[in-house]
């Protein structure tokens, strides 16, 4: 895109999100909080495989950990105002991050991947079974939501007002993106990335292979506790089923998929097909598990590579048939 | 003396008046003379009108593992949904309107009971919300109603914290019993009515029923039953594979009678286990009633359970041609006319139990309505809270209103062999189930010695009488 | 033998017994991913789905046994269906295709389930003789218990002449170690797979007709057993039978004297003890395949 384009392209985004509470009242703006909770959880994995070349089948863990460090936070510190809280839960689950990585950093695929979804079976029956910290099966609940405070300008409530905690959630959703986009393009990114291609010819460059990976790895549960922690504050309640079960590790794998492996449009893009096909498969049928089951077989038969796959394979048809024929053509 | 006087006439103002008025015969109550022709129901292909309607949104797991209870609740409320329709609807905001029920399927998860929810409130633009089982679903379900100001029924969950200061919303209302009284109910009749068994282990499911169930149970020994020894307390994982260890515990305990809040499959699994390990005590239990895993165990296995409901009635259960004509209109239907599967199995046989307290308590909120003649919530806030209404089977529930919580007696029913439950089945062929115990003795636990917990905290009950 | 010491060893039993079950569950997916590196989370489904097929083939023919030979071969062939047309197209993808494949299969075995048995809970007769308890050294216990324990037993060491003891042993071992030398020899390397993808199938459906008599059969019953076993097998590292079976039993014992002891926190013992263990040894106390 040329200069002036992509600029208004951008501004053109962000009124369309700034004008969207309005245009769609509040059910769909909540759909689309929760479709933004999810856009971010699902690059925070993908960050993490395409940096790392590694697969967590257990990403949920620090979605948990974002959620549950949030609420635990708001529960137990009186007073305590909205931004402090989100980043409790941010730091809950970056101190996971840092605690297993030893553990996980030099691990192959298989068993990176396993072990993780061990993991946050481990820590789904732990929140289940601390009942007095984590409120077990009914998780925490009703803890109260602040509003979100800029000393000295505004202050918005976030409790009843689906539109205030929209733009709340927005900003710092939309951020998240940006800033994972972002880090394709800078140095660290662009070392990721080789790495990634091949780590033994990185490390000969000098780069320290085990360490970046230990950072992106971080960098994967920070967001995925951004998400989580917005994600408690959105439903107002945490819960071991509603945070850590296996469907909360499955969701940002699947998204992938649909959406198309390794590409960071593709995981949002991803998020949002997936999400519309929840919204829709609930209004028509009773056999959610049917249609959701024949969905994933469907998806990883004929479209290994998610939509983009399909587009892209779309446009080659289109873009090369013309060539073919006029080659024809010219022959017969 | 005048001071005493004084106090007397206090005393009786305060508590006495206000006892005798909440337990007075209400006027409000099911009439089966109203009953329309229900020959045509059938809850596999049921007719839902559309147009201008009360619209009512049935929250509940319609689809996953748990797909039958949403079917319980929906034959439930879809009988009385079909009743009022035929006799023209209810007469609300000057018209006269057809029930409409939607279903929102919950999937057992909170995100999705969020979404749900409000979309039936926000699209939709439903009435009223009907649910749900699992308190913590039932919570996000209050607090939309709340936000959104639409009235929420709570027909199925029955943790007490929902109407607590934390949780209560003016517009969710709690018609189904609840944990702690459940608890209380049981020491009452083992220690005021039963006194017989004196040593009782205690094995719930560890969330937040298992554990209040539990503590009303410890508080009604106290109370009821200073005498007898709780000899154990464990609280199992849900959807436990193996209760061998905790069952093993409980021999060794030597506990009389095991009192447990357990559901299915944790209720079928315990008891068939227990039998087939050898042990023959008896369970004080909530849910130990589905018909199909008691079968299995037998007549033998289910003796001597004793179970606390929300819809039993004293001695015979069938007094007045009334009833027994309500009944009728259940059973044949089910006999003759459902074929199709959960709906044609035992579970469904005698609309009683559960389903029979849904149906009622549904009954109740239509006649609610009729009486605001109007949907607004406020309206119908006004007639509901201390409102009184009689079940077919001669129960009478108060609307508490300073918590919105149902004030009524429980019943203990002791399960006997078959050839035993014609104290209760009084009407040919004279048993509920021929291959299993079940009710036999009825015992009532009058309302004022179970009254729901009322959460001090809560300003709206501060000073208020319990009693309703 | 007094009561104390009675409860005790009966504890024992019990952690036996409920290892047993977990092993049962557990060694199919143990074979599946050790041998075949696939990741099958359907397994858990099919466990259920054999649960199913006994109840159906008790209702036909009143006979138990009947069940216990018939059902789990029955769920096998469905393994082997899914193996031989869907698995083979992804993998490709290699774990995260089995995954999203295996968790569609399980979601539509659910839906099938439902469909055909309804959605009621469901029971399964155990047969006669086995009912009961039986007399050890003054401590009653239940036979059917007893038989489990057997019937884990007796798979096993099926299990163990089979691959170390036969021709076709051999070459499933040498497949698995190096399938491009095996199959240059001249062997259906596919074919072999096939056999140990349904034979690793087939001991979930033998445990899914064995479990169902202690059990309510519904379809909640994979989510409900699942995830213990995926545990001891991500504990005791995949590709080994025996550290599987090792594992169980001290998931079991763990379990049943952690609910004597320490009531409240028996299910913490469980899940500590693969926490320390993954931590320690992220491969599984007896790990030895590498993905």
């Amino acid at each position: 895109m040329t200069g002036l384009l992509r600029p208004a392209a951008w501004l053109l985004l962000a009124c369309a999100l700034a004008a969207l509470p309005l245009a769609l009242g509040p059910y769909y703006t909540n759909v689309f909080v929760s479709f933004a909770i999810f856009a971010v959880f699902t690059a925070s994995l993908n960050v993490l495989l395409s940096f790392t070349g590694l697969f967590s089948f257990g990403h949920a863990i620090f979605f948990g950990a974002g959620g549950y460090g949030t609420a635990l936070a708001l529960k137990h510190i009186p007073g305590l105002p909205l931004l402090p809280a989100l980043l409790t839960g941010v730091l809950a689950a970056v101190v996971l991050a840092l605690i297993l990585c030893p553990v996980v950093a030099r691990l192959s695929g298989t068993a990176f991947a396993m072990l993780h979804l061990a993991f946050a079976q481990v820590m789904y029956v732990i929140a289940l079974k601390l009942r007095a910290v984590t409120g077990g099966e009914d998780g925490i609940g009703n803890f109260p939501i602040p509003p979100l405070t800029i000393p000295g300008v505004a202050s918005l409530p976030m409790k009843d007002s689906p539109q205030n905690f929209y733009y709340f959630a927005i900003v710092v959703l939309g951020l998240s993106l940006w800033f994972m986009w972002h880090l394709t393009k800078t140095p660290f990114g662009q070392a990721q990335l080789a790495i990634r291609e091949n780590a033994k010819r990185t490390a000969y460059l000098g780069y320290h292979v085990p360490q970046t990976k230990a950072l992106a790895y971080v960098i994967a549960a920070a967001f995925a506790g951004v998400a989580g922690s917005i994600y408690g504050l959105f439903h107002n309640l945490v819960s071991a089923d509603g945070a850590l079960g296996a469907v909360v590790s499955f969701a940002p794998i699947i998204n992938i998929m649909i959406g198309g492996i390794g590409s960071f449009f593709g995981a949002i893009l991803g998020t949002a097909v997936f999400q519309l096909i929840e919204e829709l498969v609930g209004r028509f049928t009773d056999k959610v598990e049917l249609v959701m089951g024949l969905t994933f077989v469907a998806v990883i038969l004929y479209a290994p590579g998610g939509v983009l796959g399909v587009v892209r394979a779309l446009r080659q048809k289109w873009f090369a048939a013309p060539a073919e024929n006029a080659a024809e053509r010219r022959s017969a | 003396m005048k001071a005493a006087l004084a106090g007397a006439s206090l005393f009786a103002a305060l508590f006495l008046i206000p006892a005798a008025y909440a337990q007075a015969p209400s006027k409000a109550g099911f009439e089966v003379k109203d009953m329309s022709d229900m020959s045509d129901f059938d809850p596999a292909n049921t007719v839902v009108p559309t147009g201008d309607t009360i619209k009512i949104a049935v929250v509940a797991s319609f689809s996953g593992p748990a797909a039958l209870v949403g079917q319980v609740y929906w034959a439930s409320i879809s009988w009385v949904a079909h009743d009022v329709n035929k006799r023209g609807g209810i007469l609300v905001d000057g018209k006269k309107k057809l029930i409409e029920l939607i279903k929102a399927d919950h999937q057992s998860k909170p995100d999705v009971t969020k979404k749900i929810v409000e979309r039936m409130v926000l699209q939709e633009k439903v009435h009223i919300l009907w649910g749900t089982d699992g308190s913590n679903l039932q919570k996000i379900i209050n607090e939309t109603a709340n936000k959104y100001k639409v009235i929420a029924i709570n027909t199925a969950s029955l943790s007490d914290d929902l109407q607590d200061a934390t949780n209560f919303s003016r517009y969710a209302f709690q018609s189904s019993m609840s944990a702690d009284q459940l608890g209380r109910a049981h020491a009452y009749y083992y220690g005021q009515i039963r006194k017989k068994e004196k040593k009782f282990y205690i094995l719930c499911q560890d969330y937040s029923f298992g554990h209040v169930l539990a503590e009303g149970f410890k508080k009604g020994m106290k109370e009821y039953y200073p005498d007898a020894q709780i000899v154990g307390e464990d609280y199992h994982k849900l959807f436990l594979t193996d209760f061998a260890p905790y069952l093993e515990k409980i021999k060794a305990s030597g506990a009389e009678v095991v009192f447990t809040g357990d559901w299915i499959p944790d209720a079928a699994n315990l008891l068939k286990q227990a039998r087939q390990m050898g042990i023959s005590l008896p369970f004080a239990h909530v849910f130990l009633d589905e018909p199909n895993f008691l079968h299995e165990v037998g007549v033998e296995g289910t003796k001597g359970l004793v179970q606390i409901s929300q819809y039993g009635v004293e001695g015979a259960a069938f007094k007045t041609p009334e009833q027994i004509k309500y009944y009728k209109t259940w059973n044949d239907q089910w006999r003759n006319k459902w074929k199709t599967p959960p709906f044609n199995s035992r579970l469904f046989e005698h609309g009683a139990g559960n389903i029979g307290s849904y149906i009622q308590q549904t009954y109740w909120l239509l006649d609610v309505m009729a009486r605001a003649r109007s949907t607004d919530p406020e309206k119908i806030i006004q007639i509901w809270e201390g409102d009184s209404y009689r079940f077919i089977n001669g129960k009478v529930l108060t609307m508490r209103p300073c918590d919105h919580k149902a004030v009524q007696d429980l019943h203990i029913l002791e399960f006997v062999p078959p050839d035993q439950q014609k104290q209760s089945f009084n009407i040919p062929p004279y048993y509920w189930f021929q291959g299993t115990s079940a009710a036999g003795p009825v015992h009532t636990i009058p309302a004022k010695v179970v009254l729901p917990w009322m959460d001090p905290k809560l300003d709206r009950c501060k000073g208020k009488n319990p009693a309703g | 033998m007094d009561p104390v010491t009675a409860m005790y060893v009966a504890q024992g039993i019990h952690g036996l017994a409920y290892g047993m079950i977990l092993f049962l569950i557990a060694s199919g997916l143990n074979v599946i991913f050790g041998m075949m590196g696939v990741l099958n989370l359907a397994h858990a489904a099919f466990f259920m789905l054999s649960g199913y097929l006994g109840y159906q083939a008790v209702s036909l023919t009143g006979n138990f046994w009947a069940a216990l030979l018939l059902a789990p071969i029955a769920t096998a062939l469905c393994g082997v269906l899914m193996e031989r047309f869907l698995l083979g197209k992804v993998h490709a993808f290699g774990h995260l295709g089995e995954l999203i494949l295996t968790v569609g299969v399980a979601q539509i075995i659910l839906a099938a389930v439902k469909g055909i048995w309804g959605t009621e809970n469901l029971s399964l007769r155990m047969p006669p003789i086995l009912e009961g308890q039986i007399a050890l050294a003054g401590l009653n216990y239940p036979i059917y218990r007893l038989f489990i324990i057997g019937l884990a037993l007796v798979v096993m060491a099926v299990m163990a002449l089979l691959l170390y003891k036969t021709r076709l042993g051999k070459i499933v071992r040498a497949a698995v170690a190096d399938a491009g030398m095996v199959n240059a020899l001249g062997i259906n390397v596919p074919l072999v797979f096939t056999l140990v993808f349904g034979v690793g199938i087939w001991m979930a459906g033998v445990a899914g007709v064995t479990i169902a008599p202690i059990l309510t059969v519904f379809p909640g019953l994979a989510d409900q057993v699942g995830n213990d076993a995926f545990l001891v097998v991500v504990t005791a590292g995949f590709g080994s039978l025996g550290g599987a079976f090792v594992v169980s039993i001290i998931f079991g014992l763990l379990s049943s004297y952690g609910i004597q002891f320490v009531s409240q926190f028996a299910p913490i013992l469980v899940v500590a003890f693969t926490g320390l263990v993954l931590a320690l040894r992220p491969h599984g106390l007896f790990g030895t395949r590498e993905g």
